[in-house]
Order: C-alpha cells, then sequence, then structure tokens
C-alpha cells in the first residue's frame, strides 16, 4: 500500500460497489460515467501532484503516527507551518483544476474528529480517540479519500433535532447493539462523496440534552448497506453527456465538486468507527473546529481558481484587441486586487493557529471565518468583472455542434474571429471556460460551501470580543473617570 | 547533482519548464549525473523556487548536498536572472563545480 496515483486511485473507486443515481438512473462506476469523470479526474489530480517532482513538497509530508511519507490530504496538522502549506496545496490545486478536487473536506473532517475525541476520552473516559486513530492509520496506510458529511437536512427550521415530527431530519442513532449502533437520516450536498472511498459523519449543529441521539459521530465506507446516494444536476451538466468538449468548458475538471445527497437507511456502523455517541456537549466544539478548518481553505482554493479566471479573461480580452485598454487593465488589477485578498485572509488565519489538547493545530477561527465571509463576496465581483470583460457572446456562443457543422459553420467561424492571427476555436474555448466558472453551480458553491454567510456571521459575532471593543473606547473617550 | 522544487504553490516562474531543461541539458553533459535529491552523495543541489519566498530554501534541505544553488523566482544565489535565461545560467553553474 502507501501513496496512490491517479488510475490507481480510479481503480480503486471501480472495485467499490456504493448505490448511486442520478437522472433516476442507478450508476455502475463512477470511474467510467461522463457525469462523474471530471469529478474523478480532479480528486486523482491530488494523487497524481503529490507524485510530481514539483509538488512533492506541498502535497507530501511524514506521518505523526508511523514516519512514513503519506498524502497530506491524510495528515493531522502539527504546526502552523501545515496550517499554511495546506493553503498553499490548495491555491495549487485551484490553479491545476480550476475546479473543486473535494479531498479537502474529509481531510478537515478528519483534524476536527482527531481533536474532539482527544478532548471527550479526557472528560469521559471513553476510548473514541483510540479508535479515531486505528482509521486514521488504515486512511494513510491505504490512502483514502474521505468525504466529510455535516449538514443535515433539518427540516423545520424553528425546531431542534429532538422537537423534528420526523427525526429523520437529522441524522441520529436508532438503535444501539452490542457491537455497534443504527443510524437514519440524511446529509445533505456532500461534496466529493460520490467518489469517496468512505464518510466522515458529523452532528451538524450545536445540541442539547434532549438531543443525545442526535450527537453522533461516525465512519461509514461508501458502499456500506443502507448507505444511498442521490447525485445533484449542475448548470449545464447535460453537456458532459453531450460529447461537446468545448461546450463543457472545463470537459476534464468539471466545475464545483459534484455534491449528493447522502442517505443513511438504517446502516449499521460498529463501534470501532463511531467517534460520539450521545455526548450532545461536544457537538458544537465538533462543528466549529471543523466550520474553521474548511473556511481557512477557501481563499486558498477560490485564488487558484481566481488565478485561472483571470488569465482567461486577459487572453479572451488579447484575443479580442483589448487588453491594452486601460478599464480593463483597471479590471484586471480590480480582480487580482480581490483574488490575493482572499488569499491573505487564509495566509492570516493560517499564521495565528494554535495547538489544540490532542497535539494537533487548528487555524484562528475569527479570521477562519473572516475568509470565508469575503469569499461569499470577492469571489461574486471576481466573477462579475469577468463577465463584464467578456462581454454579451459569453451568453450567446453558439454551440460546438454549430461550429463544426457543414452548412452553418463557416459563417459562426467567420463571425467569431477578431484578428487574424487568432483561430475562433481559441475565442470560443476561453469564452465557455469562464462561462462554466461565472455562471451557475460555481457560483453558489462559493456562497455556501463550507457553510453560508450567516452562519460565518453568528462565528465572527461568538468571537468578535465586543467587550474589549467597548474598554477600548470607554478609556480613550474617558467615561466614568 | 540533484534537483529539488520549492512545492510551486504559486510560482513566478515556469518551475517545471526550467527543470526540464535543466534535465535536458544535464543529459548532455559527460561529468554532470542527476540523482534524486534523496540521495546522500548530492554534490551540487539545485533549489528551484517559484517566488522569493524560496520555501525549498531550508537548512536541512541545502544539507544534503555539498554545495547548493538555490533559484528564488528571477534570481539565482540573489543575483538577478531572467526567466529565459535561468536554465542556461544554472548549467554554466554546474560545469563550473564539477
Amino acid at each position: 500500500m502507501g501513496m496512490m496515483r491517479g488510475d490507481e486511485y480510479r481503480d480503486s473507486l471501480r472495485r467499490l460497489k456504493p448505490e448511486i443515481y442520478y437522472l433516476a438512473e442507478k450508476i455502475a462506476s463512477v470511474a467510467d460515467h461522463p457525469a462523474f469523470m471530471p469529478h474523478v479526474n480532479a480528486a486523482a489530480l491530488t494523487y497524481d501532484m503529490a507524485r510530481a517532482p514539483e509538488f512533492e513538497e506541498l502535497l507530501t509530508t511524514t506521518s505523526h503516527l508511523d514516519g512514513k511519507k503519506i498524502n497530506f490530504f491524510t495528515h493531522i496538522h502539527h504546526s502552523t507551518h501545515d496550517l499554511i502549506r495546506k493553503v498553499k496545496a490548495l491555491r495549487a490545486l485551484g490553479q491545476h483544476t480550476a475546479s473543486c478536487f473535494a479531498r479537502c473536506v474529509g481531510h478537515d473532517a478528519m483534524n476536527a474528529i482527531f481533536s474532539i475525541t482527544y478532548d471527550i476520552d479526557q472528560k469521559n473516559g471513553t476510548d473514541y480517540h483510540p479508535r479515531f486513530i486505528n482509521l486514521l492509520r488504515e486512511v494513510q496506510a491505504k490512502d483514502l479519500f474521505l468525504s466529510g458529511a455535516m449538514t443535515d437536512a433539518k427540516g423545520d427550521r424553528r425546531l431542534s433535532p429532538s422537537q423534528q415530527p420526523d427525526p429523520d431530519q437529522y441524522v441520529h442513532v436508532v438503535e444501539k447493539k452490542k457491537d455497534g449502533i443504527v443510524v437514519r437520516g440524511a446529509k445533505t450536498h456532500i461534496t466529493g462523496a460520490v467518489n469517496a472511498h468512505g464518510h466522515l459523519v458529523m452532528p451538524t449543529t450545536a445540541m442539547k440534552e434532549a438531543d443525545t441521539d442526535f450527537a453522533v459521530c461516525f465512519y461509514v465506507p461508501v458502499d456500506a448497506p443502507g448507505v444511498i446516494h442521490v447525485f445533484g444536476r449542475q448548470t449545464n451538466d447535460d453537456r458532459k453527456c453531450s460529447g461537446c468538449l468545448i461546450d463543457q468548458g472545463n470537459a476534464e475538471f468539471g466545475i464545483v465538486g459534484g455534491e449528493a445527497l447522502l442517505v443513511f437507511e438504517d446502516v449499521f456502523v460498529p463501534w470501532e468507527h463511531v467517534f460520539m455517541c450521545g455526548e450532545h456537549d461536544f457537538a458544537f466544539e465538533l462543528v466549529e473546529r471543523f466550520a474553521t478548518a474548511h473556511r481557512q481553505n477557501y481563499g486558498g482554493c477560490k485564488a487558484g481558481l481566481s488565478d485561472v479566471l483571470i488569465g482567461a479573461i486577459y487572453g479572451l480580452n488579447e484575443t479580442q484587441g483589448t487588453a491594452g485598454a486601460a478599464h480593463i487593465k483597471d479590471k484586471i488589477v480590480e480582480m487580482v486586487h480581490l483574488a490575493e485578498t482572499l488569499y491573505c485572509c487564509s495566509i492570516a488565519c493560517s499564521c495565528q493557529g494554535y495547538q489544540l489538547p490532542a497535539g494537533n493545530f487548528i487555524a484562528d477561527p475569527l479570521l477562519a471565518n473572516v475568509t470565508k465571509l469575503n469569499v461569499t463576496r470577492n469571489v461574486y465581483e471576481i466573477a462579475r468583472l469577468a463577465q463584464d470583460m467578456a462581454g454579451g457572446m459569453l451568453a450567446t456562443l453558439p454551440s460546438e455542434a454549430d461550429w463544426r457543422d457543414s452548412v452553418v459553420g463557416k459563417y459562426v467561424d467567420k463571425y467569431l474571429k477578431t484578428s487574424a492571427e487568432v483561430p475562433a476555436e481559441t475565442r470560443m474555448r476561453l469564452l465557455r471556460l469562464i462561462e462554466g466558472m461565472t455562471c451557475g453551480t460555481a457560483l453558489v458553491e462559493s456562497m455556501h460551501g463550507a457553510g453560508s454567510p450567516q452562519a460565518q456571521k453568528i462565528m465572527i459575532m461568538r468571537r468578535a470580543n465586543l467587550e474589549h471593543k467597548k474598554r477600548l473606547a470607554r478609556n480613550l473617550a474617558k467615561i466614568g473617570e | 547533482m540533484a534537483l529539488k522544487y520549492c512545492g510551486s504553490c504559486n510560482p513566478l516562474i515556469n518551475l517545471s519548464q526550467i527543470g526540464h531543461d535543466l534535465l535536458t541539458a544535464i543529459e548532455k553533459e559527460d561529468d554532470l549525473v542527476f540523482v534524486s535529491p534523496e540521495s546522500t552523495d548530492i554534490n551540487t543541489l539545485v533549489i528551484l523556487c517559484g517566488c522569493a519566498r524560496a520555501c525549498g530554501n531550508l537548512i536541512e534541505t541545502r544539507a544534503r548536498a555539498k554545495r547548493s544553488i538555490v533559484v528564488a523566482g528571477e534570481t539565482i544565489d540573489m543575483t538577478p536572472v531572467a526567466e529565459i535565461n535561468i536554465s542556461g545560467t544554472l548549467t554554466e553553474k554546474l560545469r563550473k563545480v564539477k
């Protein structure tokens, strides 16, 4: 065993038999189905780049468990250097995929569960942490890709988990057995769920004593009985199955990570894979640690994606002869400024990271949430500027099929040409890439991935230290002297 | 000699191309042998870094070789060198120390 290559990862998926549905079809092999292949390709790059000398320093490290060389996505962070390196690795992968490669979610879940199991054991004398270490050894040895599944269906948002008329709206324990537990419920929009080897499942919110059955954290293999995946649609996803490669924009890696509704229909989980079962008082801390780790990421990967988008729009303007215009230069600079601001945020929250009792490191929670909240704004503005400079052709470009057509193809080609030395195909390819990156699902992912803006604002409010700010103001205003 | 990359997170120069050009040039040199950066017998280690931050320029990395040459963006050992001339300048330096 050891670090896998991309082709070995694809073969490993073919050996699994997960229950996956897409457009009412049961999928035989995600590694070989056109709707899933871009997402598989993006994840495969996390394996291949780790083996490339150019990226080895970013994407490999040494296991703190056995000293062996491992893929960075199976690593537990043991310094702020590790946290910074994660951000840099995500930027590099973003630059080379212009998409989501999905592996960071499970990585962040591993780091959160590593620490929370230690804390639970310290308080309650349980043995969750050694159980998790055993799973971690397997993940590192086999170079597994795990998804991180947090968001429940939630049902009526006014009600807590235990108050829901349908308890399945939150994943919960329905039976405790001698050898394990049985769980039911669902997790929504789970990135990489269909092309992972297994799922790390965590609670989604703070819990009270009445919610004890819902305070559950566990691991299940992707093809465990009762685990059902319903793959979500994405903008223009039918182009993936049309055979028109140019129209897809980014045919190799697609857009975003490929999300699924993940259903647990009375799934048995052996005790060795249970990492929280009823410890409701630790649920919120687990949520916050996972959210912090994941929100830390977004200035890394989104800066990488923005690098590609900036390159695409600048290249498009060169093909159109407008790259030298003052307003174009100004907008390009604005895009760079916005992207690098996001990167600054991710680097900053990593530098300000600190050690947890379990020994691993976490980014600064306040700054990590600020990072992600900025992503919900800056990425939209970056996309708006790209659409501004791309022109209306972004939305009206004829299809690849028409460009290749024997009757109308010559017209499409003629009227898409700009300067004599640039083929129309170049302009088409750049426009489609920009379309994929700025129209539809890709933007929504920036808004809601790793939690919606309000979730970040709640965390920011909790960490804002307003009393200290008030004291500063009162002192300088000489109030109460 | 051996070649070690910084990690290539956001390089200001085309590290892969420079590395490829350097290895191609080394293959034509009779007295220069390319070995793994993990080797314990490295005369000269070229550390290719994409920017001035030079993440690959670590004490423990340099300690693997008798001497090292550090590329950091458009510099070699802190002397400015245009990107197009980096692999050629590196080859010249390696010839002198072989």
